[in-house]
């Protein structure tokens, strides 16, 4: 069985060199090219491909606001970006707007393919150099504790060390002990750091982190 | 000693006034004067001569040499030389009038008065009215010629400065009425312009361009001054506009270039990586494999290059919102700065792209400046909404540091980090705050409110 991918991305030559990526894959098919946003959801509500690569920057319209289309017209495609952005913050968006994928462009052919698998599996793919793998540290990943867990699903909701305090009746002292501990755990360098890692181990699941 | 120019108007008219008031009374009383001893001399002459006239004719009493129309022509010829206002009547010892002139009826109520013979003096009827009198002795006939002035007659008008308090009150009175005139038109707004002028900030105040109470000349002053304050602030807003222009044009400068490179250069070298990967994947000889390595590791290099490159001319990721471009910026700053960088975000709606951009670029140079002037090794950035407005906090535990009443002044100096975040919040139309708090580390605040106008 064939995993079904369409590409949007306006720079030909990027377009080039990832079909080829595609194409020399056995169980990836290539369904579409896109070279601007509006083509692309022609080609997404035409093919509804199994997963659509999608640029983040194009004309026409953006990747993230073509996931959120894709999530809210309930189309059974996957959304995962594709993008020369390396700000987290851009995948918490991307993620929110309900892409399960982020890749940087300059993914080699095995990531790319194994990203596309995975989340046609129905998992999450980030791409290493926007949250780092474990493997790269070369550290043994600690499981997160209960009270960690829920300190990290409300910060990652965009709470402040205050408001979880409160919110847990706890100290807001006990609130940064825990999140240095999480922060720890996961090799984070920071709260959206941990979040993503977090996700990526799957420590917690997307819908308890984004809704 | 401070000359005021009220007190010298004053001086001006009053001196000039009061002198000419002495002057004009010493010359009344001098010739009042004058007037006595003229009225005198007449009348100790009338009544002398015609006393002198009557011994001539009469000789003693008793022996009247003269019939009745010799006196009628003498008395005649006595009248007639006398065609000066005044009176001349000849009495007996009893004060019988023998002779007179006409209307001299008078006379003998002033005579009673104990009038000495020989001198003139000054009298007064029962009416108050003032004569000179003489009373001679007309020989050895025990006559008496008595001559008389009225001052009234003779001289009334001169005398009419008798009411010289009145005078001086109403000249006091007019000196008065020009020293207010002189207030209202001439002090008053002269001092109310003066102080208008020494408060006024130029190149962001007008003076009132005329004041209708004031003399022409003041007017005029005011008209200058109000076009020259007008001058400063056209100055001052072009300064504005221009500073304003290059921030503008620095900035869109910066986003069209980071678009160029996003666009352009990274997307060909992100493609160059592609190719060299798919031919290293079609199989090359170990001296090639070797060579398209390093050709793919210096292709990655530059991809990072570039995407820092974009991230510090102008991150693409302002257009997520402040909320979570000040979330990037804070980790990005953390780990470039080695400081413990908090961020806390409470402000739900959006704000217009300007705004966005203004703060993002006050955070990156105040916690720039907490952490490599001050010395601060934690800085909390605060976003939040308060009565309507969206503030925006930067808080350290560095050194502090004291602001200048005048951001303009650090630019002077060379410091153009603070008075470029000034800037930046006048362009927007807010305001920044910067100050040192009590416990040492400065706090940095920033207030826009939704209903300012943004240039």
């Amino acid at each position: 069985m064939t995993i079904r991918v369409i590409l949007a991305d306006d720079h030909p030559l990027t377009r080039a060199g990832l079909r080829d990526y595609i194409e020399k894959e056995k169980d990836l098919e290539l369904v579409g090219e896109a070279a601007d946003g509006l083509e692309a959801w022609e080609l997404i509500v035409r093919e509804k491909p199994d997963v659509a690569l999608l640029d983040i920057r194009m004309p026409g319209e953006n990747g993230v606001s073509l996931a959120r289309k894709i999530k809210d017209s309930k189309l059974p495609v996957i959304p995962v970006m594709l993008t020369s952005f390396d700000a987290q913050q851009y995948v918490i968006a991307s993620l929110r707007a309900g892409a399960r994928g982020y890749i940087l462009k300059t993914v080699t052919p095995d990531e790319l393919s194994r990203a596309i698998r995975t989340v046609a599996r129905g998992g999450l793919y980030l791409d290493g150099d926007v949250a780092r793998n474990i493997e790269d540290r070369d550290m043994a990943f600690e499981a997160l504790s209960a009270r960690e867990r829920e300190v990290l699903l409300y910060a990652a909701r965009g709470l402040s060390s205050k408001e979880i305090a409160a919110d847990l009746i706890i100290s807001e002292r006990t609130v940064q002990t825990h999140l240095a501990s999480i922060y720890d755990k996961l090799g984070a360098r920071n709260k959206t750091e941990a979040m993503l890692l977090a996700l990526k181990y799957g420590v917690v699941a997307l819908e308890e982190l984004i809704d | 000693m401070r000359r005021h120019l009220l007190i010298l108007l004053t001086l001006a008219i009053m001196i000039p006034s009061f002198g000419a008031l002495f002057v004009g009374g010493a010359g009344v009383v001098q010739h009042e004067k004058t007037m006595e001893r003229v009225a005198r001399s007449y009348v100790e002459d009338m009544a002398g001569s015609v006393a002198a006239r009557l011994e001539m004719g009469w000789g003693r009493p008793g022996s009247f040499p003269l019939n009745d129309r010799e006196r009628f022509m003498r008395l005649r010829q006595m009248t007639w030389g006398l065609s000066i206002p005044g009176w001349i009547a000849v009495v007996d010892i009893q004060g019988n009038i023998l002779m007179s002139t006409a209307g001299a009826e008078v006379l003998p109520l002033l005579w009673n008065k104990g009038v000495p013979v020989g001198s003139a003096m000054e009298v007064k009827n029962s009416d108050g009215e003032k004569f000179t009198l003489a009373a001679y002795p007309a020989g050895e006939t025990g006559w008496f010629v008595v001559a008389a002035v009225s001052w009234s007659k003779l001289m009334g008008p001169m005398m009419r400065f008798s009411r010289w308090p009145i005078i001086v009150g109403l000249i006091g009175l007019l000196g008065m009425i020009s020293v207010l005139a002189l207030w209202k038109w001439l002090v008053a707004p002269l001092r109310a312009l003066g102080t208008e002028v020494s408060y006024l900030q130029w190149g962001q105040e007008m003076p009132v361009a005329d004041d209708p109470s004031a003399v022409f000349e003041i007017r005029r002053l005011r008209q200058v001054l109000h076009h020259l304050a007008k001058g400063a602030m056209e100055r001052s807003d072009l300064m504005k506009r221009y500073v304003g222009d290059i921030v503008r044009v620095q900035e869109e400068e910066r986003s069209r270039l980071a678009r160029e490179i996003h666009d352009g250069p990274l997307q060909d070298v992100t493609a160059l990586i592609h190719q060299i990967r798919l031919a290293v994947m079609d199989g090359t000889s170990p001296t090639e494999g070797g060579h398209l390595e390093n050709a793919e590791d210096g292709a990655r290099h530059a991809v990072q290059e570039m995407r820092a490159l974009c991230d510090e001319l102008s991150p693409p990721w302002l257009d997520l919102g402040l909320g979570q471009a000040l979330n990037e910026l804070v980790e990005r700053l953390s780990r470039h700065l080695q400081s413990e960088i908090s961020v806390d975000v409470n402000y739900p709606d959006e704000l217009p792209p300007e705004v966005t951009l203004a703060y993002f670029r006050v955070v990156q140079e105040a916690v720039h400046n907490s952490v490599r002037h001050g010395r601060a090794s934690r800085v909390s950035v605060r976003l939040f909404g308060e009565n309507g407005q969206a503030v925006l906090e930067v808080e350290d535990d560095g050194n502090g540091f004291d602001p200048p009443d005048d951001y303009e002044e650090l630019r002077v100096r060379g410091h153009r980090g603070l008075a470029n975040m000034s800037e930046r919040m006048s362009l927007i139309g807010g305001k920044l705050e910067v100050r040192r708090l009590p416990g040492g580390g400065t706090l940095v605040r920033c207030v826009w409110s939704v209903t300012s106008a943004s240039v």
